[in-house]
């Protein structure tokens, strides 16, 4: 029994950072806009939040600027691609390499130092990311401002006609995406592991995106997405004495993959989980 | 007014030119690095030699790219040799290979690569290896583990960490010949997440103290949030844990990179005569250090719980186990070193003798071992039979 709730615990922490950066990255391609920039984005949370809280003496400070500089990054992607209409993939990847680049030139120096006064690993932030996937749950589906920004993903034209602002709502989705993608980070170098080190988020974007995917832009299942990984990542270090461990290095995302797709295959008949719109700029008069 | 304001100009001109017409020939030096330079590990140690050895060698000139990945290593020495870099280290044993192709393009060119072993005559080989002083670190965590149990989070399952676990390991029983040193591995040289995670789940088996080979504090950091005690790795990392951090592992590449380069710009290394150059550098030479902080080689916090645990040491007798860390410490800093942790009989864990009584194992033996030290638990990829 100990094992089992030790095991969710670390689940919780890991899971934490990812969660947080799901559910943005979920909001951003509900409204139709998809940016692989997450990594890049985290870095830069992590970064401010880390240089704040060392500066100011206060973690929640830090993680303040770490949404700030989440949200300033986003909306630089929400400018190419929405404004500008840019592609979408190309814009995120490029936001994910500039932001990792600018945490890391502005971070030299920092890494040999700890923080100074850290939050607790299993604190708000945990709490406040499960309260926030049903927010954003009740948000998106029993809110016009939800069904707005749905349909502005799925359609946009007929959203626009319904007189939507599409890239307002874009932008938006994609400057809260920014924001938990920037606490995410912060989480990292203020309670997780409270320091710096330059490309400390070692993938976990990535992981983030991937959730994102496999929930069917479903925050509930996000959480669930959340902690199977968040789990099974911890058992890969636990269970080596047991199993090989080049099998269990796989574990995490295999399991994930698998447990998000069975989820998403047994409701994939009745609902098409993919928002229609994602990746297309939108053009009005356009189709 | 005006005449004074000029001789002043051609004087402050004359001034700051002098020196440099007048002093001799530049050298200028090359750096490749894998991973960012501020990754508090590898890199960051490489670093931190190239800026001291500018620092202490007023002709030396230095450049470096960081970030490279080892297919690449190439394009990017052909970019220090247009830059007019006469010396090129690569610090990647992946880039074992693009450089002695490289060196073979550009024959007039010296390079140096770390950890590898292939040499050529204008490529030497370079290594500041930690096995003594992981020894060393093992004697303390034996003495200091209350549950028996060693927590150590590698990075790869290659010869060269395997040797550092397994000096570790014959620390750790030379003091407590029943502790045993549970290993967990993460495939990556740097990933805190992982290492984190490792660390907990050494915890959650009842681990006490821990090491490990990872670029960050990580490990550190959440040993010391529990109260346990860890030691150090490649970077100075007191000030992470400054209550529960016993000693570790520090290197200086300066060493190596100072001798080198000054054996280069006195003409005793050419690009024709480094096919026999190999630096495996150890204590005796300054190229690593034991401690958590330069200058600092046991913390003062664990003095008295060192203090109070005696051994029967052979041919040495009873000692405290601090007296002996800095006993062996004194012998490995000699030259030849008086004492050397993989001195025969060595059984592996498995029983299979490895050491012969007597012997002592070849740089070419450690640079190649797969097998495990007695008292290492846990899975080890590629363990011989």
């Amino acid at each position: 029994m100990d094992a089992v709730l030790a095991t969710f615990l670390r689940a919780l922490a890991f899971g934490t950072p990812l969660l947080w950066a799901a559910l943005g990255e979920i909001v951003a391609e509900r409204s139709g806009v998809v940016n692989l920039g997450v990594e890049g984005m985290m870095l830069l949370g992590a970064f401010f939040a880390f240089a704040t809280a060392q500066l100011t003496g206060s973690p929640f400070l830090g993680l303040g600027a770490a949404g700030l500089a989440g949200t300033l990054a986003a909306l630089v992607h929400a400018l190419v691609c929405v404004r500008l209409r840019a592609n979408q993939y190309v814009s995120g990847l490029a936001l994910g390499m500039v932001g990792a680049g600018i945490a890391g030139l502005l971070g030299r120096g920092w890494e040999g130092t700890p923080l100074g006064k850290a939050l607790p690993e299993l604190s708000g932030i945990t709490l406040s990311g499960l309260v926030l996937s049903g927010l954003v749950w009740g948000f998106l589906y029993h809110t016009r401002w939800g069904i707005a920004l749905r349909s502005v993903g799925e359609s946009p034209a007929a959203a626009d006609a319904q007189g939507v602002s599409v890239p307002l709502v874009r932008s938006l989705a994609v400057g809260f995406g920014g924001f938990t993608a920037g606490i995410a980070g912060g989480f990292l170098s203020v309670a997780y592991r409270p320091s710096w080190t330059e490309g400390m988020t070692a993938g976990m974007g990535w992981i983030a995106i991937a959730i994102t995917v496999f929930s069917g832009w479903d925050p509930l299942r996000a959480v669930a997405g959340s902690l199977l990984f968040g789990t099974l990542f911890h058992l890969s270090f636990r269970l080596q004495g047991v199993v090989a461990p080049e099998l269990l290095k796989m574990a995490p995302y295999l399991g994930t993959i698998l447990a998000l797709t069975l989820t998403t295959a047994r409701r994939g008949s009745r609902i098409q989980e993919v928002p229609e719109a994602l990746g297309v700029p939108y053009v009005r008069g356009e189709r | 007014m005006r005449r004074l304001l000029w001789t002043l100009v051609i004087l402050l001109v004359a001034g700051l030119g002098a020196p440099s017409t007048a002093q001799v020939r530049k050298l200028k030096a090359g750096w490749i690095y894998v991973g960012p330079i501020g990754d508090y590990g590898w890199t960051h140690a490489h670093d931190v030699g190239r800026r001291i050895a500018e620092k202490t060698l007023p002709w030396l000139e230095t450049t470096y790219v960081e970030k490279v990945p080892e297919g690449q290593v190439e394009a990017f020495i052909d970019r220090l040799v247009k830059g007019g870099a006469q010396v090129i280290f690569t610090t990647s044993f992946g880039y074992m290979d693009g450089t002695l192709a490289a060196a073979r393009r550009y024959p007039d060119i010296i390079f140096a690569h770390c950890s590898g072993f292939k040499r050529a005559p204008n490529v030497a080989t370079y290594m500041a290896d930690f096995y003594q002083v992981y020894y060393l670190n093992g004697l303390m965590a034996g003495a200091l583990t209350r549950s028996g149990k060693i927590g150590y989070v590698g990075a790869f399952p290659i010869p060269e960490v395997k040797r550092h676990i397994s000096a570790f390991a014959l620390g750790v029983r030379a003091v407590n010949p029943r502790a045993t040193v549970h290993v967990r591995w993460i495939y990556e040289w740097f990933n805190p997440a992982a290492a984190k995670e490792a660390t907990e789940a050494l915890i959650a088996e009842g681990a006490d103290v821990f090491a490990f080979t990872e670029d960050s504090p990580t490990v550190v950091q959440v040993a010391a949030q529990k109260g346990l005690p860890s030691f150090g790795h490649y970077s100075p990392m007191y000030r992470f844990a400054p209550r529960h951090i016993v000693s570790g592992q520090l290197v200086h590449w300066e060493k190596i990179y100072v001798d080198f380069l000054r054996k280069v710009y006195n003409g005793t290394y050419t690009p024709r005569n480094l096919q026999n150059v190999d630096y495996w550098w150890l204590l005796a030479e300054g190229a690593v250090e034991l401690g958590a902080q330069p200058g600092m080689p046991v913390n003062p916090v664990f003095r008295p719980r060192l203090e109070a645990v005696k051994v029967r040491v052979p041919g040495i007798g009873t000692v405290s186990v601090y007296d002996l860390v800095f006993r062996r410490l004194r012998e490995m800093s000699g030259s030849p070193p008086a004492f050397d942790p993989f001195t025969g009989p060595i059984h592996d864990r498995n029983g299979k003798l490895r050491v012969p009584a007597g012997r002592r194992m070849t740089v070419q033996e450690l640079i190649t071992m797969e097998w495990a030290a007695p008292g290492i638990v846990g899975p080890w990829p590629k363990e011989p039979k």
